[in-house]
């Protein structure tokens, strides 16, 4: 068992609703996330001025924010560390040669609790490890959700997207908590 | 049976001037030929609202949807292709949901990938697009053959209260491949294209940051 406090580490939803308001994110592109499973449920609840839009895969999630985008909306994007796997091809179209600017919270599906508040590259599971690493290497910027105190790089990641026109991934470390 | 450029024709002409086109390879060449002609050679003349989903096989239907979600008093037009089109199969899921209402999903059936130089078989050769997009819950879904009847048709389905499924069965373009023959380089042009249309799109909808 670990001795981790989770509390610590855990991003209360409603705090990150608050956030989204705060970057006035109107559309949430999604396939759900076991580590977000707290936001995903306040917003499918109803969030007034967002709206949901579940796709069947994180290709579709891409391809259909950035349609959002070319028609002036703000969608904030959502998925695990698998599903950003999943849509490799797709982020390197849209965002880094066709330069949608795009930003996304992906949770670390699998990252052992024992991992948290030290480098995820030290996880013993390859989903978790390799996430950071292979950002780096396709060059997209990536920014960590390790406690609510960090919610404020939502805000920068929304000014990075769209200054450096490319995709940027909020990494969501730890479970969120329901309140 | 109808050929691509007289699907294709048929879009270019006859869809509104503020509407929103995505396409997918094999329709994207024939929009610029037709689009080129009608502009007698000068590419400048071309319409606006036309964005390509390249290389990405089976973006154009969520493009089209985000779009959709983001101007829904905007007509869009998404022609797609078979083999692109099932690589993102969910997406008609996905469309149907969201039901967008002034969207019109077309897909090319040509049962042919890499059509004309390869015009290997695709997956499919036995699905009803059609069928697969009213059971995933489109509005509105049909089949259509001939070049005459798709032209009739076009401004009527563009009337739909959709989202709206068009699966256009268009022949097979002739090989051009033999013994001997050489692939030419693909030119910069294909993996820059997107991003000089989305910004093109952009400016023209007024929506760029």
């Amino acid at each position: 068992m670990s001795s981790v406090n989770l509390q610590e580490f855990s991003i209360p939803a409603s705090a990150c609703l608050e956030a989204m308001a705060r970057n006035r994110v109107d559309h949430v592109v999604t396939v759900p996330d076991w580590v977000q499973l707290a936001l995903h449920q306040k917003i499918e609840a109803g969030v007034p001025g967002v709206r949901l839009v579940p796709c069947c895969s994180e290709n579709q999630v891409i391809t259909v924010a950035a349609g959002l985008t070319l028609g002036g909306k703000r969608p904030l994007l959502m998925m695990q560390n698998q599903g950003l796997y999943n849509c490799m091809n797709t982020l390197r179209a849209v965002c880094l040669d066709a330069q949608v600017p795009l930003v996304f919270m992906v949770g670390q599906f699998g990252r052992e609790y024992s991992n948290l508040g030290k480098p995820s590259t030290d996880s013993r599971r390859t989903m978790v490890r390799i996430l950071e690493p292979l950002l780096k290497v396709i060059n997209v910027p990536f920014l960590s959700l390790d406690s609510e105190k960090n919610l404020y790089r939502m805000d920068e990641a929304f000014a990075l997207a769209h200054a450096q026109r490319t995709a940027v991934v909020l990494v969501v470390s730890a479970p969120m908590a329901w309140r | 049976m109808m050929n691509i450029n007289q699907a294709c024709a048929v879009v270019a002409k006859l869809r509104p001037k503020d509407s929103l086109l995505v396409a997918t390879m094999g329709a994207m060449f024939a929009f610029d030929r037709i689009e080129l002609e009608a502009a007698s050679g000068d590419a400048s003349l071309r319409p606006p609202g036309r964005i390509s989903s390249v290389p990405l096989m089976g973006g154009a239907a969520g493009l089209g949807l985000g779009l959709a979600l983001a101007m829904p008093e905007r007509a869009v037009v998404v022609v797609d292709g078979d083999a692109s089109l099932m690589l993102e199969l969910g997406g008609l899921v996905t469309v149907a949901t969201a039901r967008p209402e002034h969207f019109l999903h077309i897909v090319i059936r040509n049962g042919t990938q890499f059509s004309g130089l390869g015009n290997l078989v695709t997956v499919q050769p036995k699905l009803s697009f059609a069928g697969m997009a009213k059971e995933a819950g489109y509005v509105h879904t049909e089949v259509i053959d001939s070049a005459e009847t798709w032209a009739l048709r076009f401004p009527q389905i563009l009337n739909n209260s959709g989202p709206t499924f068009v699966e256009l069965n268009v022949e097979q373009l002739p090989l051009r491949t033999a013994p001997g023959f050489e692939l030419p380089e693909m030119p910069d042009l294909q993996f820059s294209r997107m991003s000089q249309e989305l910004a093109a799109l952009q400016n023209w909808l007024g929506t760029r940051s």
